[in-house]
């Protein structure tokens, strides 16, 4: 009774195919993850983000070759620490959170499962759905991905990184049942 | 012949003491912190603020044209940027003549025209005469409309209104010390730059004579919450004075105010949700009071999200007075309780929070070591959170009731539910245990209900019933459905 789409599986990545939606209302009843290329993207912007980390051994650094009074010990301390750090986040939380993100659309509902630490498990009826966005930073493009945004009359809530066509499908997907649950009405 | 016209002058002053009342807050902060010893900068910052906002509200007043022309109301106004804004007369559904404090004091009123529709556009006339606002009133009605409006009010309205002696327990027993008590020791934290310490001490073991031996804090502290509930108690009853409530067919009606009444028209269908609040001070009285969380017309004034749908009530008539306003929230829900084992994360949580205030207590206050007593409230309330915490379901009603510090409890209908989420964090997964949020509509952006340490099923169950699919397999609720988490 479960069925698996196959325009949603990883087989599909042709970029500029468009896809019919009649017929498609008992869509995905599978919970879906991310693409793995998403990975790839937020551990860029992830290094990004931790190149702050790094102005603590520099600045140790800079104290130690200009003023001796600090010993290479701290020195060393500090730059372990921020390849620790770093290393965390740059591989470790993208891995983990590529794991636990799941999402699932239906015709009654968006079912999203995601968090590092705290997972959280999220359900929007689509009939509450106001609009659908994708949305697309720099990151994200050069990795062909990108973000849908749902927003209802008093949340928002972001499936990240999904692969372009992907994106699209998800978003005019939604739209579709949403405002198919409306006219039910 | 309708010429544009400018309001009455005084619209200037309203304008100004709008300003001023929306950043109420700002210029005391200023007030306090910039009336140093040596310089009083701040004084001067209020004092510019205001007249720059005098003269923001003359401009604004000059700015300012309505005029009537084909039955469609043409208001032009703004100070730099020209805001033009036109409603017909079709369009327009309530004309609303209301007088304000400063209104009634030149004998003026002020028209408030709404339309509805999604995009509920909305105007306001500040300050007219009333035979101006008559004539305007005469010209924007149609012609059907106010007969029937009429024949509604005088049919089917109940109404309930606030007795005085409910109005003064009402006041008494607000619990709305958070505010007034940080305004007042704000005050209290510049007063030993007027008056010295020692004057000070011997006011108060002349205010207090026992007091003497208890130390200068607590008398202080006792004073501070004495004049907060004052404050606390003339602000209800100036707010909720003449409280009226009238049912009617399509929508609610609220009147209130001592100064300047309110009025408030509330649809049915905007309505997102109901809050029963147990106020600090009600809850051992057994009286609570009731908001309304609406959502899709917004007020100017007062934007419309929490509205007080009735301001005391005794909490066993509670269920009657739903069944009789919004009977479509009265329901009889079997609650379900955290489990057992949420017992020691509710206390757990409540010695963090304790600690937050001991800790720098014991380290920098003298004798603040007496302050680990706390943990002794600590514990109770920490109890009376895990004991209240509520959530159940009838049909299309569920019920989540919880306790921060007053218990409260939200009826919300399924079909206004935004979204709903469970989170569940290392030290949750450990017991089995999951926190549950709840989001609707109110105002422009949403409120959220949570209850904490539900268990796992439990949580799972109620995020599931939100989903519309939940309704056509009613019967499979009890069933166990709850494995896609794992």
């Amino acid at each position: 009774m479960r069925e698996k789409l196959i325009w949603l599986t990883n087989g599909f990545h042709s970029p500029g195919s468009t896809f019919d939606f009649k017929g498609m209302i008992n869509s995905q009843k599978e919970q879906q993850t991310l693409p793995s290329a998403s990975k790839k993207a937020w551990r860029i912007n992830n290094s990004l983000w931790s190149l702050p980390i790094w102005l603590v051994p520099g600045y140790v650094g800079f104290l130690y070759v200009f003023n001796a009074e600090v010993s290479i010990w701290i020195l060393l301390l500090t730059v372990i620490g921020a390849i620790f750090l770093t290393a965390l986040f740059v591989f470790l939380l993208p891995e983990i959170r590529w794991k636990r993100w799941k999402y699932r659309v239906d015709e009654h509902e968006i079912d999203l499962e995601h968090g590092i630490f705290i997972i959280r498990r999220t359900l929007i009826p689509v009939k509450r759905v106001q609009h659908v966005d994708t949305r697309q930073g720099p990151i994200l493009r050069s990795y062909n991905l990108g973000d849908v945004v749902i927003s209802t009359a008093a949340t928002t809530h972001k499936i990240p990184a999904l692969s372009e066509p992907t994106a699209d499908q998800v978003r005019s997907e939604i739209s579709t049942f949403a405002r198919k649950a409306k006219d039910d009405v | 012949m309708f010429e544009p016209r400018r309001q009455h002058p005084v619209a200037g002053l309203t304008q100004l003491l709008h300003i001023l009342k929306e950043n109420w807050i700002t210029l005391l902060i200023l007030f306090f912190v910039g009336t140093g010893s040596e310089s009083a900068w701040g004084i001067y910052a209020v004092l510019g603020f205001t007249v720059l906002s005098a003269v923001g509200g003359v401009i604004s007043w000059w700015r300012f044209t309505y005029q009537v022309e084909d039955g469609e109301l043409q208001i032009k106004q703004g100070i730099f940027v020209r805001k033009q804004l036109y409603l017909s007369r079709e369009r327009i559904q309530v004309i609303d003549i209301s007088a304000g404090l400063v209104q009634r004091v030149f004998d003026l009123v002020s028209v408030e025209v709404k339309t509805a529709g999604s995009t509920s556009k909305e105007a306001k006339i500040d300050a007219i005469t009333r035979t101006e606002a008559e004539r305007l009133k005469r010209l924007l009605r149609s012609e059907e409309l106010p007969k029937e409006d009429e024949a509604v009010k005088s049919e089917t309205s109940k109404t309930y209104k606030i007795g005085i002696k409910e109005l003064f327990l009402a006041a008494f027993t607000s619990g709305n010390f958070g505010v007034t008590l940080s305004i007042v020791g704000g005050a209290f934290s510049q007063i030993d730059q007027v008056i010295d310490e020692d004057r000070m001490l011997r006011f108060f073991e002349w205010l207090i004579p026992a007091s003497v031996g208890v130390g200068l804090v607590f008398t202080t502290l006792l004073f501070v919450v004495i004049i907060s509930w004052l404050f606390s108690i003339f602000g209800t009853l100036i707010k909720y004075y003449d409280f009226t409530l009238t049912v009617k067919d399509d929508a609610l009606l609220i009147k209130r105010g001592l100064f300047e009444q309110k009025q408030l028209t509330i649809p049915f269908d905007r309505i997102q949700a109901i809050q029963i609040k147990e106020e600090l001070l009600r809850e051992p009285f057994g009286y609570a009071s009731i908001v309304l969380e609406s959502a899709g017309y917004a007020d100017q004034q007062q934007s419309l999200n929490s509205t007080t749908l009735y301001p005391f009530l005794k909490k066993v008539e509670v269920q009657q007075f739903i069944q009789q306003v919004i009977p479509e929230y009265n329901a009889c829900v079997e609650p379900v309780n955290p489990p057992f084992v949420a017992l020691r994360r509710y206390l757990l949580r409540m010695v963090w929070v304790s600690l937050i205030v001991i800790v720098p207590a014991w380290i920098f206050v003298p004798y603040g070591v007496y302050s680990l007593f706390l943990l002794i409230p600590a514990l109770i309330i920490g109890y009376a959170q895990y004991r209240d915490a509520e959530i159940g379901i009838s049909g299309d009603t569920m019920m989540v009731q919880w306790r921060l510090l007053s218990r409260k409890a939200a009826i919300v209908r399924k079909h206004r539910i935004q979204s709903a989420e469970t989170k569940v964090n290392p030290f949750q997964r450990r017991l089995g245990l999951m926190n549950y949020t709840l989001t609707v509509a109110s105002g422009s952006g949403g409120r959220t209900f949570a209850i904490r340490e539900l268990e796992k099923e439990t949580g799972n169950q109620f995020l599931e019933w939100i989903s519309p699919a939940s309704t056509k397999q009613k019967e499979s609720f009890d069933t166990d459905q709850n494995s896609i988490i794992d």
